[in-house]
């Protein structure tokens, strides 16, 4: 019996071994962190897609060209689930397989808790969507975004709320997320500069289906102007329940959480109006129509939100290693600040902190069953 | 499953139930699928069942037991426990970073489910919102941390005795609740700390979470590796079932385990069930506040989407497909629920049906977990065979 | 403001009710947690959508609405007792035997199953429910009444007071109230167990595939995840009643729902779920077996 014993023990101490054997690199590791599955997972499929795009195009080229040899691209999936904690397990994961740059994550919640890990290792990141302003404020160097952030949304909304309705009378809600109650405190901070005091202002719970409750007691204030800062789902909910079960109607307002198709396919007439912050329309940026063509050869589909953020993510950092020749963190990040890029997206550049330095946000609204971009 | 006519009506019924949301097209291979796994399940059981190979395989089942048996006397004799130390101090050399860091996940899960094992699969108090102390525990030295500086180890301190006084708290109210009663209650206070760690906004941050929480020091060394955190783990994963193990034999191990079968006769018997029970709650509390506490300082961040609801449910299936109330079982639970979903990782879309599905079939293939409680066999040998075991109904 | 929230309340309270109505029936009988039930209602909000689909593309929904609606009804709910059966056989049967909490993982992993199930088969976006029935809508003492609201109301009363006559006046109603006493005694005389267990599952079943049309219906939306945070408030509503007890699931899910309301509108919309649990932990202290619980043998079922 004790033979037994011993050659068990023996047998998953050598399988043990064998699991870990080390494999050669021979390509440039990319990773692509998102929500993958879940609740989220059209967010994360945005990312993915986006990335996908940018590595097949390189490749089609024979690679990224290293230490002149022309290296293929590989991109590393992680589902994070929007879990923090899944985030910081994918991260250890990239790490470990020897990414050099990382597109990711989605949620502000788990890009500022993985942003440790990457910094700590080197790697840099670029997030295609999280806005929160304190991802970039920590002070890491790998760290950045190639979206806007929250502070710049809540301005552009709250100046939309001041000059172009009109309005004083203001409801706040959000949806008690990092990213929900960030864009919403934003845009308080931002209405209470120009002297407007919202009358109303609560948190909801996210995944609840019912906010009558809630926007009776808002109903009372009598606002002409209900933001909400949070995702599409409670955004859909929300307006079909101002309009059909409470008759309320004040202006709805969001941000780039609920620009997705759903929002007026499913809302329909209660969405008709509704207005969104957003980045400007990427069917006018001239830079972005190969992608967009691509896109839909590819995938059979339009691009959503994200998408060509994240193909501009994997494009900046391919395009920096084959510039500096290089797949060192420190270099890369120094390079990806040191100049202007030209990218789907039009010209960008990053400030120091790793924010692009302009980030124009527009006002679209639901006009007749689609985003319509307002001037 | 026989009852259920033949694999290929079952197929169909299948095939029926998966219509609405696969189409016809995904329904027909559902079906197939479903015949196919059935016929295949019934023609396996049917060679195993066959007279050499069942033999065989009893053969092959006892001799695992029985070295499972003499492995865990082994682990009394000290050569063989050095050897096995040293084995598992040897883990981290041998494993990359990513999969240190999964074990290190998997050893806080082992501390959590033997602290919940305690409550559950000892004293018999079932407990659907156990999370609630991890977050006491993980957000207590967060906050002493990053507002007082405090450092790990008597952060370590002070995340088990505060989440032993909420195990307290929340004991004093349900002392009369008996099963199910007990149950809702428990996974009402589990979503109570987490509502209000995602709305104090002033303390917790709200949904923004802490960050740059202190990673623990030993004199000048800190820890900060995977590796680093895999042996601060495995320390406290070996005291604490050394302390689990004790108390099962102990005085109030016993009280425990006769107020599990019976709290009027345990009253009976002289055991003081206000003291037993809140002893049980107070004592899974602060393990997990223990948990919470490593947790915080391995992630240097906490926010209350870690301690959701189903967080207390994968920890009470961890104790009971291991085997509640037996330690190596627990043990070995946790280590399959951690290890499953990462086994299964690359089937990103597919993981978290096939983890329910496997869920399901473990429990079906083995009601009473991978490895009962030692006493619990010889109790159940008393009783005359099919009686089921009613508890606090 | 105040019959606003009446309103708000009792329409959610009817959804609680009828998907309590599931746990304890199955509870009363089993002493079972069924935490696969919220999956149960969410897919019979999806089978809705299915069925709505095809009937549109035969161009019913134009043609007679009144029959696309009974289908729409009648449809889920066949399927969903289908499930609801099928999850007994395959989750609990084998474990009628094994330690109390071992059908409760077996429930747990049957959740994580279907809810993925569904995500897979159907993606991970939310669904649009089309809207049947434009009743038009009315005030009633400064509150914001929609027809859709009624119905809801109607359909879930009238569902309830089927409940009621099926246990009290029919055979296999009463062979459900014998099983609940005492298992072993109505083997004895004669009730087949387990047909009443499995009609049991498919009338919690048929009751939650009611409450997922209605609230597809009502909120235009469903997705994958509304089976979990239904399902624990139903459960919640059921143990506040009394669990096991079937007038209790009724007073607990209106008062669930009521509460719940009337603290999300006057206090604070983001703690309305403590206050909720917190009168549960009052309730349950000074009547430790719900509100209803453990007052009438008879009733149980």
């Amino acid at each position: 019996m004790r033979k037994w014993t011993l050659s068990l023990f023996a047998v998953s101490v050598a399988l043990l071994f064998a699991a870990s054997s080390p494999r050669a690199a021979e390509t440039i590791k990319i990773g692509v962190a998102g929500p993958l599955t879940g609740d989220q997972a059209a967010f994360g499929e945005m990312l993915k897609n986006g990335s996908l795009l940018a590595a097949e195009e390189w490749n089609a080229k024979g690679g990224v060209v290293l230490r002149g040899k022309k290296v293929k691209v590989e991109l590393l999936w992680g589902d994070d689930r929007h879990d923090p904690r899944e985030g910081v397990s994918i991260a250890h994961k990239f790490v470990n397989s020897g990414v050099v740059g990382v597109v990711g994550h989605f949620n502000s919640s788990v890009s500022i808790p993985a942003s440790t890990v990457y910094s700590e290792a080197g790697v840099v990141q670029i997030t295609p969507a999280s806005t929160n302003p304190k991802l970039t404020e920590q002070g890491f160097m790998t760290v950045f975004r190639a979206c806007g952030r929250d502070d710049q949304q809540g301005e552009v909304a709250a100046e939309f709320i001041k000059n172009k309705l009109k309005a004083k009378n203001v409801a706040i809600l959000h949806d008690k997320t990092t990213y929900g109650q960030g864009l919403a405190d934003e845009t308080r901070r931002f209405l209470g500069r120009l002297g407007i005091k919202p009358v109303f202002y609560s948190g909801i719970v996210q995944g609840d289906k019912d906010f009558t409750p809630v926007l009776t007691a808002a109903k009372q204030k009598n606002p002409e102007v209900v933001f909400f800062g949070g995702i599409h789902p409670e955004a859909i909910l929300l307006v079909k329940q101002m309009r059909e079960r409470l008759g309320m109607n004040a202006a709805f307002i969001s941000g780039d959480g609920v620009y997705v198709d759903e929002f007026f396919k499913i809302a329909g007439k209660a969405a008709e109006g509704s207005y969104i912050t957003f980045t400007p329309d990427q069917a006018k940026i001239q830079a972005a129509q190969g992608v967009i063509a691509k896109h839909r050869e590819r995938f059979g589909k339009e691009v959503g939100a994200y998408t060509i953020y994240s193909y501009v993510a994997a494009s900046l950092i391919l395009q920096s290693i084959q510039e500096t020749n290089s797949t060192a963190g420190a270099r890369l990040s120094a390079h990806l600040r040191s100049k202007a890029w030209n990218t789907a997206l039009g010209k960008i550049q990053f400030n120091a902190k790793g924010d692009v330095l302009e980030s124009p946000y527009v006002v679209w609204q639901v006009k007749g069953g689609r985003f319509v971009q307002l001037n | 499953m026989r009852s259920f006519a033949s694999a290929p009506l079952l197929g169909l019924w299948f095939a029926f139930l998966a219509l609405p949301f696969a189409g016809w097209r995904g329904a027909l291979w559902t079906g197939l699928a479903c015949a196919a796994l059935v016929a295949a399940a019934r023609t396996l059981g049917r060679v195993l069942r066959a007279e050499p190979v069942a033999r065989r395989l009893a053969m092959a089942q006892e001799a695992i037991g029985e070295s499972w048996e003499f492995m865990l006397r082994g682990t009394r004799d000290w050569r063989v426990a050095a050897l096995v130390l040293l084995g598992l101090v040897a883990f981290p050399w041998v494993l990359d970073r990513y999969k240190t860091d999964v074990l290190v996940v998997a050893g806080i899960y082992v501390m959590l489910s033997l602290g919940l094992n305690v409550v559950v699969g000892f004293a018999g108090l079932l407990d659907l919102g156990y999370v609630a102390f991890y977050a006491v525990g993980a957000y207590s030295y967060a906050l002493l941390s990053t507002w007082y500086g405090l450092s790990f180890w008597p952060g370590l301190l002070g995340g088990a005795a505060l989440a032993a006084v909420f195990g307290i708290l929340l004991g004093i109210p349900v002392l009369r609740l008996r099963g199910d009663y007990l149950a809702i209650v428990t996974l009402g206070f589990g979503e109570i700390i987490r509502i209000v760690l995602n709305n104090w906004d002033d303390v917790t941050r709200g949904p923004n979470g802490i960050l740059g929480i202190g990673r623990p020091h030993l004199g000048d060394f800190r820890f900060s590796q995977p590796m680093h955190f895999f042996y601060l783990v495995l320390a406290l994963c070996l005291i604490t079932m050394f302390i689990v193990g004790r108390l099962n034999r102990s005085r109030i191990g016993r009280a425990w385990a006769a107020m599990r079968e019976d709290e009027s006769a345990a009253e009976c018997m002289g055991v003081n069930l206000v003291h037993a029970k809140l002893l049980a709650f107070a004592f899974g509390a602060s393990w997990a506040g223990l948990g919470g506490v490593v947790f915080a300082a391995k992630q240097t961040f906490v926010s209350p989407e870690s301690f959701a609801f189903f967080e207390s449910v994968i920890i009470l299936c961890m104790v009971v497909l291991g085997g509640m109330g037996s330690v190596p079982g627990v043990v070995l639970g946790a280590l399959i629920l951690v290890a499953l979903p990462e086994a299964l990782r690359e089937l990103t879309l597919f993981r978290p049906m096939i983890l329910g599905g496997a869920m399901v079939l473990m429990m079906v293939m083995r009601p009473r977990g991978f490895l009962r409680e030692r006493g619990l066999r010889l109790a159940e040998g008393a009783l005359p065979p099919g009686v089921p075991r009613e508890e606090g109904r | 403001m105040l019959t606003q929230q009446l309103v708000n309340g009792i329409v959610v309270g009817s959804v609680y009710a009828l998907i309590a109505l599931g746990y304890t029936l199955v509870y009363g009988i089993l002493q079972l947690i069924n935490f696969a039930h919220g999956e149960i209602y969410m897919m019979g909000a999806y089978v809705g959508i299915a069925v709505l689909g095809v009937l549109a593309a035969m161009g019913l929904t134009q043609q007679s609405l009144a029959l696309s609606i009974l289908l729409v009804f009648l449809v889920p709910m066949v399927y969903c007792a289908a499930y609801g059966v099928t999850l007994e056989r395959v989750a609990y049967r084998p474990l009628r035997q094994a330690p109390r909490l071992s059908p409760l993982i077996s429930a747990i992993g049957m959740s994580i199953f279907l809810q993925n199930y569904v995500q897979v088969a159907q993606g991970a976006r939310d669904k649009a429910f089309p809207n049947l029935l434009s009743l038009g809508s009315f005030e009633v003492m400064g509150a914001h009444v929609s027809g859709l609201q009624v119905f809801i109301l109607a359909a879930a009363l009238a569902m309830m007071a089927g409940l009621q006559l099926f246990i009290h006046r029919t055979r296999l109603g009463r062979a459900m109230r014998a099983t609940a006493q005492d298992r072993t005694m109505a083997a004895l005389v004669g009730v087949d167990v387990n047909r009443v267990i499995a009609v049991t599952f498919a009338i919690g079943s048929v009751l939650a595939a009611v409450a997922g049309v209605m609230v597809g219906m009502y909120y235009g939306l469903v997705n994958h995840y509304i089976g979990f945070v239904a399902g624990i408030k139903a459960f919640t509503a059921a143990v506040l009643g009394g669990i096991g007890n079937v007038t209790g699931a009724l007073v607990g899910g209106f008062l669930l729902a009521l509460l719940e309301s009337f603290w999300a509108g006057y206090v604070s919309a983001v703690y309305k779920d403590v206050f909720a649990f917190l009168v549960l932990v009052v309730v349950l202290i000074f009547r430790p077996e719900g509100i209803l619980g453990g007052s009438t043998e008879v009733d149980r079922a």
